[in-house]
């Protein structure tokens, strides 16, 4: 598997300004999912994302909390305005104190 | 409410950055013994709970009416997944004519435990729109519930026909 943690941020290639711009960031994790042994469910430190903060110019602008039930290498999509040229920064914290992220400049053309 | 959140968060940032300047993994943060936000665990216990999707609906939003919010929202999934693992789905919400959408919960009432994921919006976003990827065990009803700014609860909800489920827990 590719490398834990790599965060890759779509944009549309061109965006005016006071866009509603759509997004999709996608980034690479297990997600790992709840083990069963004889039907019940195993007791551990599982490894998946519970934590997504999105930062416009340095303003947080959404911040989601996630389990389990999203798929591994879970993508997300949202839309923001885009009033100033600035970076769009997203961060993922998961269970294990891992911290990954990605930004995207946003210009105008 | 937001401004408790916001505090919370900033301590745990701060203690996983301070943490991750340590060396320390979050592997080994049980043993540090502090207690922690539910959210910020990966133990069994701290998970969302195993329950029927009535009783999940009840303890996110205690007894507040929850009205239909289909004219306003367009909920997009697929009618059969046939892979239970990755069901993407997309949610929109009209801008209310007060306010704002303060967030978006998708609750799977087939999955063991159904709530899946909450999208928390800032006041400044004037178009609420998300997008994911689920994990669904079994055929059965995916809901959108929206929470406008003045308390406000909206559902929409669609059936998807799932082929192989995608959940182990």
């Amino acid at each position: 598997m590719a490398e834990i943690g790599r965060v890759r941020i779509r944009i549309p290639s061109s965006i005016r300004q006071g866009d509603i711009v759509k997004v999709r960031v996608l980034v690479i994790h297990p997600m790992e999912i709840v083990e069963r042994k004889d039907g019940k469910p195993v007791d551990k430190n599982y490894r998946f994302i519970n934590r997504v903060l999105v930062t416009y110019l340095g303003n947080e602008i959404a911040q989601f909390e996630t389990t389990q039930s999203l798929s591994e290498n879970p993508f997300f999509s949202f839309a923001f305005k885009a009033t100033e040229p600035g970076a769009l920064k997203v961060t993922f914290l998961d269970t294990h104190g891992g911290k990954y992220e990605g930004t995207a400049d946003i210009k105008f053309s | 409410m937001s401004e408790t959140m916001r505090t919370i968060h900033f301590t745990r940032r701060t203690l996983l950055r301070g943490l991750a300047l340590l060396g320390v993994s979050g592997a080994m943060l049980p043993l540090v013994g502090a207690p922690r936000p539910a959210a910020a665990q990966g133990n069994l216990a701290n998970l969302g709970p195993e329950e029927p999707v009535d009783a999940t609906l009840k303890r996110l939003f205690g007894g507040r009416p929850i009205k239909d919010g289909s004219s306003v929202m367009k909920l997009e999934l697929p009618l059969i997944a046939e892979n239970g693992s990755v069901v993407p789905v997309s949610v929109e919400v009209a801008p209310p004519p007060q306010g704002h959408v303060k967030s978006i919960y998708i609750i799977a009432d087939r999955n063991r435990r159904p709530m899946n994921a909450k999208f928390n919006f800032s006041p400044g976003v004037t178009q609420p729109f998300v997008g994911t990827n689920l994990r669904l065990n079994e055929t059965g009803d995916v809901r959108a519930v929206a929470e406008l700014s003045d308390g406000t609860l909206l559902m929409a909800k669609r059936e998807v026909k799932v082929t192989v489920g995608g959940c182990g827990g």
